[in-house]
């Protein structure tokens, strides 16, 4: 598996290398830290980040590889994820001051989910061993998340880890004559119904079972970033997955793009499966 | 002359194309205009002639009438300024269960000099908070047959909640813009022409009227039949029915406010009534289409947009200052939408849900809600 760690020997970038070293180790890999620079004067600054940031990963891996590329941030990382084929993009975020300034520029995090050719997990908050690990599939896509998860990132999934399958019901009843039943209904009895929530969850499991886990399904009912962490927090999950943003046609238009809220919002490890 | 077996296929193609225009064209029109009378719904048109029809004569009744009412609503209602106003179009809403021809009443007291601009522009808002409470009540009507709190009334709850907040911010914003005469220069006439017409085509049909009838009787007559017009409108949109394969995927996803707002907005257009509007996402929530992320950005574009047969009636009255009320109230609203999506919208999206999870959560809290949207504007009518 080949991760790729993205530093600039800020706080934020000490997370990132944290937590690189707790998913290099646990697949038996070695990590490529990069860091980018703006102009060429800037590499002394540069090489001293990646000869301090390996004392980061140890004990729990020996070493890494070490990459230094000249450009705008996001862009070069973004560069690199691609002639290298990573597997695994890991990036820090940075707290911009304001919500204003946020919308405005972005941050490089947000441009990387946005535009990695692979997974991208955003580093932040409570860093330690994969544990516990939330799932929050929507079903939206013919390809369901754990498809998509699996067939890229098996190996982060190992035995003995507690996996919750988490699906976010928002619908509303708009007249009072619908049934609302199935609106407060728990995973279970979804699943017992053969609701197409329930069956996304059933599927789901079964799934995960093939992988020697254990999955627990879940069912919230709210807002979905908002329930998204509600249930992160509530369960202390050290990673949560979720899907890309679709930004393509029609879609990017007219859907609203969770994921941005979701990373924005949360206070732990995010990893955006496309 | 060619041969007709010549095998050269430019001569052929130009044979062709000879003999197919002037025959085929004309079959390919009267298919395809066929085709469309098929699809013309005269019955559809013809309602919506009526409706139109009974819309202008209603609004001619009342600005007859309205003038005779002027001693009944100062001395008997005593409806002296915009807080009485406020409560008067607020009840009178409840009671006739609809809005629009309230709004229409609101502009023809301004027409007779009745109210003044600003108890206009207060009515009007009235009209609109009261309307807001039909799919309340008939979600209530639902709990008190044994239906579940939250499913019944949750959408009755949001509708009444986002027009109560957008529309008492937008009530300040419209009585600063009114005050300051802002948009003053914002006036439409309806010309010497239409005026005409009307006036050739209703005034015999009001000046008999007002012969066998008194004259404040106009009024309630006109209510009456701009009611009529109002219910002869909904007959003529189309029925929804949407079956779960035309949908598919949609279930599961969320748009973006500003698409949903758009959307509100757009479908109130044409139906020109938010309780329309909102029961067209029934059949939707029926299959789980809804999601609690639409729904508020669509009730505010419906708000703005449910104005449209208020501003026709203002064309009519031909009152240009009745057109400005008008055009304030729509303006004021949609800047304050406007503000709410674009800088706090998700903080105004968790505090309406979970007011309405707070009223449904226990019989006491609903009896409290239920108590207090009747109390305000009855306290409103005594300030």
């Amino acid at each position: 598996m080949r991760i790729l760690v993205a530093t600039t020997g800020s706080p934020h970038s000490e997370i990132a290398l944290r937590f690189g070293a707790h998913i290099a180790a646990s697949v038996g890999a070695t990590p490529t830290l990069i860091t980018v620079i703006r102009r060429v004067s800037d590499r002394p600054r540069a090489e001293a980040i990646l000869a301090r940031a390996p004392q980061l990963l140890q004990p729990m891996i020996p070493g890494a590889h070490t990459r230094i590329r000249l450009g705008h941030p996001a862009e070069e990382i973004i560069r690199e994820a691609e002639e290298g084929s990573y597997n695994l993009v890991i990036i820090g975020e940075r707290q911009r001051p304001d919500s204003v300034t946020r919308f405005l520029l972005g941050s490089t995090a947000e441009r990387v989910v946005e535009h990695a050719p692979c997974p991208v997990v955003i580093a932040k908050g409570k860093i330690g061993p994969l544990l516990r690990i939330l799932l929050c599939d929507s079903g939206a896509d013919s390809r369901t998340l754990l498809g998509r998860f699996t067939t890229q990132l098996a190996e982060l999934l190992t035995a003995g880890m507690e996996v919750t399958v988490l699906h976010v019901m928002s619908q509303i009843s708009a007249g009072p004559g619908v049934s609302g039943r199935q609106l407060r209904a728990d995973a279970e009895e979804l699943i017992e119904k053969r609701a197409p929530e329930g069956e996304l969850l059933d599927q789901d499991v079964r799934f995960l079972q093939q992988h020697n886990l254990h999955p627990r399904p879940k069912v919230r009912h709210g807002l979905v970033v908002d329930e998204i962490q509600a249930e992160a927090r509530s369960g202390d999950y050290d990673l949560v997955v979720i899907g890309a943003h679709r930004g393509e046609g029609w879609r990017r238009i007219l859907l609203d793009d969770l994921a941005h809220q979701v990373i924005a919002e949360i206070d732990r490890p995010v990893l955006v499966v496309r | 002359m060619p041969d007709p077996f010549d095998p050269d296929p430019a001569t052929s193609a130009s044979n062709k194309v000879e003999l197919s225009l002037p025959t085929l064209a004309p079959i390919r029109l009267t298919r395809v205009v066929r085709i469309l009378w098929k699809k013309v719904r005269l019955d559809k048109i013809g309602l919506f002639v009526t409706s139109l029809f009974l819309f202008i004569l209603a609004i001619n009744l009342m600005k007859e009438g309205a003038r005779a009412l002027a001693p009944l609503l100062r001395d008997g209602a005593a409806i002296s300024n915009p807080a009485n106003s406020l409560g008067f179009g607020w009840l009178l809403a409840y009671l006739i269960m609809s809005g629009s021809p309230v709004a229409a009443a609101a502009l023809t007291f301004f027409d007779a000099g009745v109210i003044d601009k600003l108890s206009t522009f207060a009515m009007i808002t009235g009209s609109r908070l009261g309307a807001s409470f039909i799919v309340l009540l008939i979600g209530f009507i639902y709990v008190l047959r044994g239906r579940d709190r939250a499913t019944s009334m949750s959408m009755g709850l949001l509708s009444l909640m986002v027009t109560g907040t957008t529309y008492l911010v937008g009530l300040v914003i419209g009585a600063g813009l009114l005050h300051v005469r802002a948009l003053d220069g914002v006036q439409f006439h309806s010309g010497v022409l239409l005026n005409s017409v009307i006036n050739l085509i209703f005034d015999p049909i009001v000046g008999a009227l007002s012969r066998f009838l008194p004259r404040w009787s106009l009024f309630l007559v006109g209510l009456g039949v701009i009611l009529l017009s109002f219910n002869l409108f909904d007959r003529c949109l189309p029925q929804m029915s949407v079956k779960e394969s035309q949908v598919g995927r949609v279930s599961r996803m969320v748009y973006r406010p500003w698409v949903m707002f758009a959307l509100g907005a757009s479908i109130t257009l044409v139906s020109m009534s938010v309780s329309v509007s909102l029961s067209i996402l029934v059949p939707l929530s029926n299959r789980g289409f809804i999601r609690r992320e639409n729904v508020i950005p669509y009730i505010m574009g419906a708000n703005i947009t449910t104005f449209i047969d208020t501003l026709l009636a203002a064309v009519l009255l031909n009152n240009p200052p009745a057109f400005t009320v008008v055009f304030v109230e729509m303006f004021s609203i949609s800047l304050v939408s406007m503000i709410v999506l674009a800088t706090m919208y998700h903080r105004y999206e968790r505090t309406m849900l979970r007011f309405v999870n707070w009223v449904t959560a226990s019989n006491r809290n609903l009896a409290l809600f239920m108590a207090a949207i009747f109390a305000v504007p009855i306290i409103l009518m005594l300030i």
